[in-house]
């Protein structure tokens, strides 16, 4: 541990403190540590905002990779709101390179077409697997091809006093295009609320980000191809990750309050295990 | 420096269980690296003055969390809490009718002398050590208990610690659970509060807190005490047990799907039909 980066020790920080409060954490460390502020601000997911198109009515997700400056640029209109100062509409030209989005970033012709065609295929998508809930994809061009960004939120009925739940996936990829077949390189976060309470019950919170990556080579034919590869490796990667944080949540976290408290007796869970014990004996006997 | 010291507070204040030295150990170095940037000589190794200046968060933590520690040549666990707590940095353990020296900062007891108690309260809490501790036994793999005589010999406090730390599989745990017993009006309060954190290739946490009221028989202190206490500790263990099953079945399912109503994985080939009046989720899907 002790040779190691202000970075990386920030990340280790913000892995062990409370995860219903890394936006605080996040503030703290970069009180402490102003040089690290953009490095972190860049790579620590927190749950996502939600903001309303002026253009087109349509709620979009803020992030990142659509801000310039204090500005977001809605995935339905590609406008920035509040509008950028100097003309950044109209992006790079087709094929350009805007690499790491942010700063004005709007993407090239063909990138956006794909942008638009994603935000499509998306839609279907949570309304299938979510039934409600924003969405948001937000593409930008790179110098060997494209990355972007798929974004969901979905927040459990506010009239519900007792339960609350709030899931927030960001799923960053970048996609290396090698001819025939396109490199895909995909790191997905989670974000997961949980809180319920009751007179008997007391208050319980299960809150935490559980994050997993995935690299992998498939065919391209056409654009159409590069959207339903994203949209396999999402999928596959969202009903993995919806599995291992079942596992967390409510298996793991239920083992550890088990193992610090036994609700049978110890003495009689010990006594029964050595009738058993005697019994197996004495009928190999 | 003063600001600092209340931000690191508060990391200390937040540690998981029995993750503090490794909390501690990141906002030193942060600390430090930050001060080396800044041009100021880098330090190495925990910096006394930030350690110092500590101390109250630390008084805090280990006061809250019910910390543990050794008595010098001894084996048992004495706990750390407001109840055992003389001030100056004394605290006493009934048990081992001792009283000691801790260090907020290392957790390491010293100066033991003896502590014999002989108040009004004296021999309810010598019954309850051992009616408390007969039910921790039952019920606890690897426990620490104690009670207390408190409020000027008035009350007497119970206190149980449980500690599970497995950090090569990324999780620890914490079970802490006092009560205050008023022979006055025979009442028993207390709060039952599960720390739980998992920590690989993410950050998860538990976090509970139960209030537990109970009254005790009169004329059975004791006996009435640890019978209380299993009662409200079994039934809690239950209802969290059901709030995982509820919280699984419920709220979570309702966030998200494991499957499309269809039962069958997207044909992303098709998407773009899927929009054009496909007949999809049973007709769910709006616009």
């Amino acid at each position: 541990m002790a040779s190691q980066d202000p970075f990386d020790c920030a990340l280790d920080l913000l892995r062990r403190l409370n995860p219903k409060h890394t936006g605080d954490h996040l503030s703290n460390i970069i009180s402490l540590h102003p040089d690290l502020a953009e490095e972190l601000l860049s790579s620590v997911d927190q749950p996502l905002t939600v903001q309303r198109c002026k253009q087109t009515g349509r709620d979009y997700l803020l992030c990142d990779y659509n801000r310039d400056g204090d500005s977001y640029r809605s995935p339905w209109s590609n406008q920035f709101d509040p509008p950028l100062d100097e003309a950044g509409a109209g992006g790079v030209g087709a094929g350009g390179s805007n690499e790491g989005a942010g700063e004005g970033a709007v993407p090239g012709e063909r990138v956006r077409k794909m942008e638009i065609k994603a935000n499509e295929a998306f839609d279907v998508y949570r309304e299938l697997y979510y039934e409600g809930g924003g969405g948001s994809v937000y593409f930008w061009n790179l110098d060997d091809g494209f990355a972007g960004v798929v974004l969901l939120k979905k927040a459990s009925p506010q009239g519900d006093a007792t339960t609350s739940g709030v899931w927030d996936s960001i799923h960053v990829f970048e996609a290396s295009e090698r001819g025939r077949t396109s490199n895909y390189r995909l790191t997905s976060t989670v974000i997961l609320t949980l809180a319920t309470k009751g007179a008997s019950l007391g208050e319980v919170d299960l809150s935490g980000n559980m994050t997993r990556q995935v690299e992998q080579d498939l065919p391209v034919d056409s654009d159409e191809s590069h959207i339903a590869n994203i949209g396999r490796l999402v999928e596959d990667m969202e009903l993995k990750m919806r599995n291992l944080l079942q596992e967390v949540y409510f298996g793991k976290a239920k083992d550890v309050v088990g193992d610090l408290r036994s609700i049978g007796s110890l003495s009689q869970g010990q006594k029964d295990r050595e009738t058993q014990r005697e019994l197996i004996g004495s009928m190999r006997r | 420096m003063s600001s600092n010291t209340a931000i690191i507070s508060s990391f200390v204040e937040g540690a998981p269980p029995g993750e503090l030295a490794n909390v501690i150990e990141g906002m030193s170095f942060l600390l430090h690296s930050s001060l080396a940037t800044a041009d100021i000589k880098a330090i190495t190794g925990p910096d006394p003055n930030l350690i110092k200046n500590l101390s109250p968060a630390f008084q805090k933590y280990n006061e809250e969390q019910f910390i543990t520690a050794k008595l010098p040549g001894g084996s048992s666990q004495v706990i750390i809490s407001e109840f055992s707590a003389l001030g100056e940095g004394r605290y006493f353990d009934s048990e081992s009718q001792s009283s000691f020296e801790f260090d907020h900062s290392t957790g390491k007891a010293a100066n033991v002398q003896s502590h014999v108690l002989e108040g009004e309260q004296a021999s309810l809490v010598k019954s309850t050590l051992n009616t408390v501790g007969t039910y921790v036994k039952e019920h606890y793999p690897n426990a620490a208990y104690g009670a207390y005589p408190i409020e000027n010999d008035t009350k007497v406090a119970v206190v149980i610690v449980a500690n599970k730390y497995s950090p090569h599989n990324f999780w620890n745990g914490r079970w802490r659970s006092f009560y205050i017993y008023d022979p006055s009006s025979n009442s028993l309060e207390g709060s039952i509060k599960v720390d739980v954190h998992y920590y690989e290739d993410g950050n998860v946490r538990l976090l509970t807190d139960k209030k537990v009221n109970a009254s005790v028989s009169a004329g059975r202190s004791a006996d009435g005490i640890a019978r209380e206490i299993s009662t409200a500790e079994k039934k809690y263990q239950e209802d969290l047990n059901r709030s995982f099953t509820q919280l699984s079945e419920g709220a979570f399912k309702a966030l998200r799907r494991q499957l499309p109503v269809t039962r069958q994985k997207i044909e992303w080939d098709k998407v773009a039909s899927y929009r054009l009046g496909q007949d999809i989720g049973g007709g769910s899907v709006r616009r």
